[in-house]
């Protein structure tokens, strides 16, 4: 990402990770006027909220494609058991798209 | 006649050692290839494997010691069909025989291992397994594509891995058969379905558990291959396999030798990016802290220096340097004028000395003078001497020059007289 390019929700996250990494980096070699390095901390700030942000974005669902009789594929959503990994109401699956 | 041939009568040890060296030094039963099926198998703690070799119509015992089988990438099991290779070897004691197995490799697996190498030949040249065309997997995924089947352990493998590594993932299942004939045309269909835009999937994990050369069979089908290779979406092929890798691992952008390998791979650690997140904002907060700290003990280094804690300090030091040079100066002075004062003390000493000289000299001269009054004709005179001149007023100092009846001036210390010469008269 550009120097002063804004985040967007469209900046991925290893981008904005990177930045952060950047700004510390940059804070740390202690060439930055006080001004400036205030200005870069709020940029940081920025940056990990956004990073932490994204870190949650996506929502936890588990679904398994079924072929239907019309021949079109749909998604139906299962419930797993999260330490086993097992899929819950196995009974209903078929085993395969074709 | 009548011969009688004497049998040769060998002992139990004698016979078995003479087998036993025939069968040993047997060229065509030291290396051979058998083919059968495993029994009896046992594991022994020792490391050495023991089994039994049978095919419908005999059996033969076999040992696979430690230092032979360190190698076997697979585990032999009871009932397993198996080529091995070996000598075979005599137990004198026992006038026993037995197979001493140095390698060994699943049955069957020859036919078919030639096939996937061809097959391998092929794609290669077709730059199938090109690392250029390897995609790089997804930083952060935030939905997961698994093709496999959803009933076997491998689907829960990675599911249970994936969520534990990140709790909020989404997860695409594409059901697909992974052995039976239709095995290779249901994998190859639904990574063909995950790659529509549609399910917007980030990675794809395609696999099985472990299991048989065979099982593992469709994984090496140009269908699945090609599907793998054709993925537009980043694909991990997980494969659970001890012995050769199938080719669907050359074709995928990353391999891995299990599924939960697989969700491993393709799933980045939650905490791990936290924790990152966590680090790099306490080293800017640490940073931002020592940055202002500093500042600020410039700020008071410098207020605190004396120049602006006292500001006539600048004035005094000028002063102090005047006075200073202003006491070397009159200092230089005095010096000055005292030598030279000591010099004009000193001038009459001179004088002195000079007057005492001159009064040594004028006593000389008088001496002299008086000596020099002593030498004085006129002085001679006085006591009655004088002196006869010529015409010339030249002093006659013989009788020579003198005539008679030259007039000649007589002085006298007193005064002169003029004299006529009456004669001339010559002494010795």
């Amino acid at each position: 990402m550009e120097k002063d390019k804004k985040l967007s929700p469209k900046t991925s996250f290893e981008d904005a990770l990177q930045d952060l990494e950047d700004v510390a980096n940059k804070l740390e070699g202690g060439e930055l006027g006080l001004d400036d390095s205030i200005k870069e901390f709020e940029k940081g700030i920025k940056l990990a909220r956004y990073c932490q942000q994204k870190l949650e974005e996506a929502e936890r669902k588990i679904e398994i494609l079924q072929k239907g009789a019309d021949g079109e594929v749909k998604p139906g959503r299962v419930a797993v058991k999260p330490d086993t990994g097992e899929i819950e109401d196995e009974d209903d699956l078929q085993g395969s798209l074709i | 006649m009548e011969y009688e041939v004497k049998p040769r009568f060998y002992t139990v040890a004698e016979i078995n050692g003479l087998i036993k060296s025939e069968m040993e030094n047997n060229p065509y039963l030291s290396n051979v290839w058998v083919k059968g099926e495993i029994y009896n198998l046992t594991y022994h703690s020792s490391g050495h494997i023991y089994f039994t070799l049978k095919d419908d119509s005999a059996s033969i015992s076999a040992v696979f010691f430690k230092y032979a089988n360190k190698n076997l990438k697979f585990r032999l099991e009871d009932g397993m069909k198996v080529l091995v290779s070996g000598g075979i070897t005599v137990f004198e004691k026992r006038g026993s025989y037995q197979l001493n197995v140095l390698q060994a490799r699943p049955e069957g697996a020859g036919e078919l291992q030639k096939r996937i190498e061809q097959l391998k030949k092929k794609l290669s040249e077709e730059g199938l397994f090109d690392q250029l065309r390897k995609k790089e997997l997804p930083f952060l995924p935030a939905r997961l594509g698994i093709v496999t089947s959803p009933t076997g352990a491998a689907v829960r493998d990675i599911i249970k891995v994936a969520l534990r590594r990140y709790s909020n993932i989404e997860i695409i299942i594409a059901p697909a058969k992974v052995q039976g004939d239709d095995a290779a045309a249901s994998i190859a269909a639904a990574i063909r379905e995950l790659n529509k835009p549609r399910w917007n999937i980030d990675v794809i994990i395609a696999g099985r558990g472990g299991g048989s050369f065979e099982d593992l069979m469709p994984f090496n089908e140009e269908i699945v291959i090609r599907a793998f290779a054709e993925s537009a979406v980043p694909i991990i092929s997980a494969v659970g396999h001890q012995i050769d890798h199938p080719l669907s691992d050359d074709a995928a952008d990353a391999a891995a030798p299990t599924p939960s390998a697989a969700a491993e791979i393709a799933i980045p650690l939650k905490s791990d990016f936290i924790d990152e997140i966590e680090y790099l904002k306490t080293r800017m907060t640490n940073s931002l802290s020592n940055n202002y700290l500093n500042y600020k003990t410039s700020l008071k280094n410098l207020t605190s220096k004396k120049i602006f804690r006292d500001p006539y300090e600048i004035l005094n030091s000028r002063q102090m340097m005047l006075t200073d040079t202003e006491g070397r100066m009159v200092n230089l002075m005095k010096h000055r004028v005292s030598s030279e004062r000591e010099k004009l003390l000193r001038l009459p000493d001179i004088y002195r000395l000079q007057k005492r000289l001159l009064v040594q000299k004028k006593h000389d001269m008088e001496l002299l003078i008086q000596n020099l009054n002593n030498l004085s004709p006129l002085n001679i005179m006085s006591r009655g001497y004088s002196i006869v001149l010529d015409r010339n007023r030249s002093v006659i100092k013989s009788v020579e020059k003198i005539n008679q009846g030259d007039t000649v001036e007589i002085r006298f210390s007193d005064g002169s007289a003029v004299a006529a010469v009456n004669s001339v008269k010559k002494e010795n």
